[in-house]
């Protein structure tokens, strides 16, 4: 008895117990899920060459915003402004190149009109994290403001300047501009590429004839559809959008900081208990604030993208990107009170909800509303066991 | 010949508006020495704390660090100065890593902020070992250890953070007898290295007098009472204790009601 001592009460766990304490372990277990049974019901349509590139592309879209969010919520802290900064900034940038740049400096370029945007929404989450941290109130409270304060602005400015609240048929910069192209283009083209060489080296042995039956034809296209090749037996799909890249790049420096850097610790700690956080010396105020005008740089990101995706923009984009932003960072195993989640998780949640945002385009006898059904239940179901996790991880159980 | 005082208060006056905190309090730590600083609610302990830790600026007195006199005019710097303090709550992270606790806020970084987590991980690991936690996997949430294993965290990084007077404030209460003794036990342990003057908050008679060496009453704002051990008999310690009253008068007020 005396030989015991209170450290050996903890026993050590196998690598099983281990993984399962991971906060990203029920999102990956429900991406799984969501893969497998897509995969099925649309017969394999979803992952073909032009399906994987669909999905990416909502995938990469609310990934951007989750992970913005997501920091935030670790920080223990929420933006409700996401949505509505998505579209100020694409009123902002659209009605740049359309109307040119304030104060008379002349004709935009992509470039000058993503640059003043983003100085301004920096600004706005600067503003949005100042007036949390010093007054104290509750950000859900601010940022519902800003909700409506940026909502508002934006469909006063489309009016004011445009006179009317969407901006279509804008050139198509992508092709001059190398920005534009960053932003809106596509990007790892060799990936696809490579596909449609290797599809073509399959598809060699086939054999056509003119006297197949319909039902044969439609078997061989969609059999060529899994081997990147069109019915012209051309390559097919060219390469994902870029906004894969860009939710690879923020993805990754999220990660990398809030797990392997000291920012991260403060970020965890910030969100765990701010005052004993203070009380050690973390910067936690700047912490908050820099965290604001990150999601609202992942937001103008998103605009971007889409703006010069399109070459247009109106009043209502973003329309609750802020809520499924939130919904995300949530199944990917962040706590509601802060200080615990990783980015991993959050990128299984983004894997999960692309896929079922976009089910209805592989599996046709399926309503779309479907998938607000699902989010909600997923949801609740994500908000208890991240609470299970936290009680296991603080003893509880 | 005496030993040379670590620190010393002198004559420490705190008034907010027209209350008097504490008027003139006079106070003298040694290395390697516990000082226990005992006194009923209100007698003041909290307010002296704050001063010498820098949360509060005393209305008038002095406080001399080896014979240099200082003010700490925020916590910060009250703790460049080597004044470590572990309150109640402990300013711990249940969520986090006993290594990401142990550096919060001061951690190991190299280029571009990152961590040196094994580094930090090793030293997490000595530092308790050395005042008697072995703490096998420091990469642990804290919420999983014990009250007693989470205020040895808390003095282990104190003291690995230069802390040259340990201000301990009721370390003790709220724990389970068996965790008060682990806490003691690592009391026992700092003060051992012979280096470190420790400051013991409490409000059991038991606990100073089995690890304290020297001790300071506190009731009304004024010091009631100071003296080593071996001043001070037992029955001076608990009529002290209960702000000067006798217990026989307090057991005859009693048995009055």
């Amino acid at each position: 008895m005396s030989e015991r001592n209170e450290s050996d009460r903890l026993q050590n766990e196998s690598w099983i117990q281990r993984m399962m304490r991971r906060p990203e372990i029920g999102s990956f277990i429900v991406m799984i899920i969501i893969i497998l049974a897509l995969g099925l019901a649309s017969e394999g349509k979803a992952f073909n060459a032009l399906g994987l590139k669909n999905n990416i592309a909502i995938i990469a879209q609310l990934g951007i915003i989750a992970v913005g969010a997501a920091l935030l919520m670790i920080a223990g802290e929420f933006d409700l402004s996401i949505g509505p900064m998505i579209a100020f900034a694409g009123m902002s940038m659209a009605i740049m190149l359309k109307w040119g740049l304030p104060f008379g400096l002349g004709e935009a370029t992509p470039f000058s009109a993503f640059a003043i945007t983003m100085c301004m929404t920096l600004g706005f989450g600067w503003l949005i994290g100042t007036i949390v941290v010093r007054s104290g109130l509750s950000s859900f409270i601010v940022t519902l403001a800003f909700w409506f304060f940026l909502r508002g602005l934006t469909e006063v400015c489309f009016r004011l300047i445009n006179q009317n609240t969407n901006v279509s048929g804008l050139p198509d910069f992508k092709k001059e501009s190398w920005f534009a192209e960053q932003m809106g283009g596509e990007v790892f083209g060799w990936l696809y590429d490579a596909w449609f060489w290797i599809g073509q080296k399959v598809a060699a042995g086939l054999e056509f004839t003119a006297g197949m039956t319909k039902d044969e034809k439609i078997d061989l296209i969609n059999y060529l559809s899994f081997l990147n090749i069109n019915r012209k037996m051309e390559q097919w799909v060219t390469g994902f959008d870029a906004r894969l890249f860009w939710f690879i790049i923020i993805a990754g420096v999220a990660w990398y900081v809030l797990a392997k850097t000291q920012i991260g610790n403060w970020i965890y700690a910030t969100g765990d208990n701010k005052e004993s956080a203070r009380a050690n010396g973390v910067p936690v105020n700047r912490v908050k604030v820099g965290l604001f005008m990150f999601s609202a740089f992942c937001a103008t990101i998103f605009a971007a993208c889409q703006v010069f995706d399109t070459n247009s923009s109106d009043a209502a984009k973003g329309m609750f990107k802020e809520l499924e932003a939130i919904a995300i960072a949530v199944v990917g195993g962040i706590l509601m009170t802060g200080g615990f989640g990783s980015i991993v998780g959050v990128v299984f949640g983004a894997v999960t909800f692309g896929l079922v945002a976009n089910a209805v385009f592989f599996i046709p006898w399926i309503d779309g509303a479907w998938f607000r059904v699902f989010v909600g239940t997923v949801l609740l179901a994500a908000v208890f066991a991240n609470e299970r996790i936290r009680k296991r991880i603080t003893g509880g159980i | 010949m005496a030993p040379k005082s670590y620190m010393r208060v002198e004559n420490i006056t705190k008034k907010f508006g027209p209350f008097t905190a504490l008027n003139g309090v006079d106070l003298d730590v040694y290395p390697g020495e516990v000082h226990a600083l005992l006194g009923d609610n209100g007698a003041g302990k909290s307010t002296l704390i704050k001063i010498l830790s820098g949360v509060h600026q005393p209305t008038s007195g002095t406080i001399y660090m080896e014979e240099v006199q200082r003010s700490f005019r925020s916590p910060r710097e009250a703790s460049a100065a080597g004044i470590g303090t572990v309150y109640q709550d402990l300013a711990i992270n249940q969520l986090m890593s006993v290594t990401r606790n142990f550096f919060m806020g001061r951690e190991l970084t190299s280029t571009l902020g990152k961590l040196r987590i094994d580094e930090m991980n090793q030293i997490a690991h000595d530092e308790m070992l050395k005042i008697g936690i072995d703490f096998s996997d420091p990469s642990q949430a804290v919420g999983t250890m014990s009250g007693g294993q989470r205020q040895t965290l808390a003095i282990a990084r104190a003291i690995y953070f230069g802390a040259k007077v340990l201000i301990l404030d009721e370390p003790t209460s709220a724990l389970g007898q068996k965790q008060q003794m682990e806490v003691l036990k690592t009391i026992k342990r700092v003060r051992a290295r012979g280096d470190i003057a420790i400051i013991f908050i409490t409000h059991n008679e038991i606990h100073s007098r089995l690890i304290a060496d020297r001790y300071t009453f506190l009731a009304l704002g004024q010091v009631i009472g100071q003296g080593t051990k071996s001043e001070l008999e037992g029955g001076d310690i608990r009529r002290l204790m209960a702000g000067g009253a006798e217990i026989k008068d307090l057991e005859q007020e009693l048995a009055k009601i």
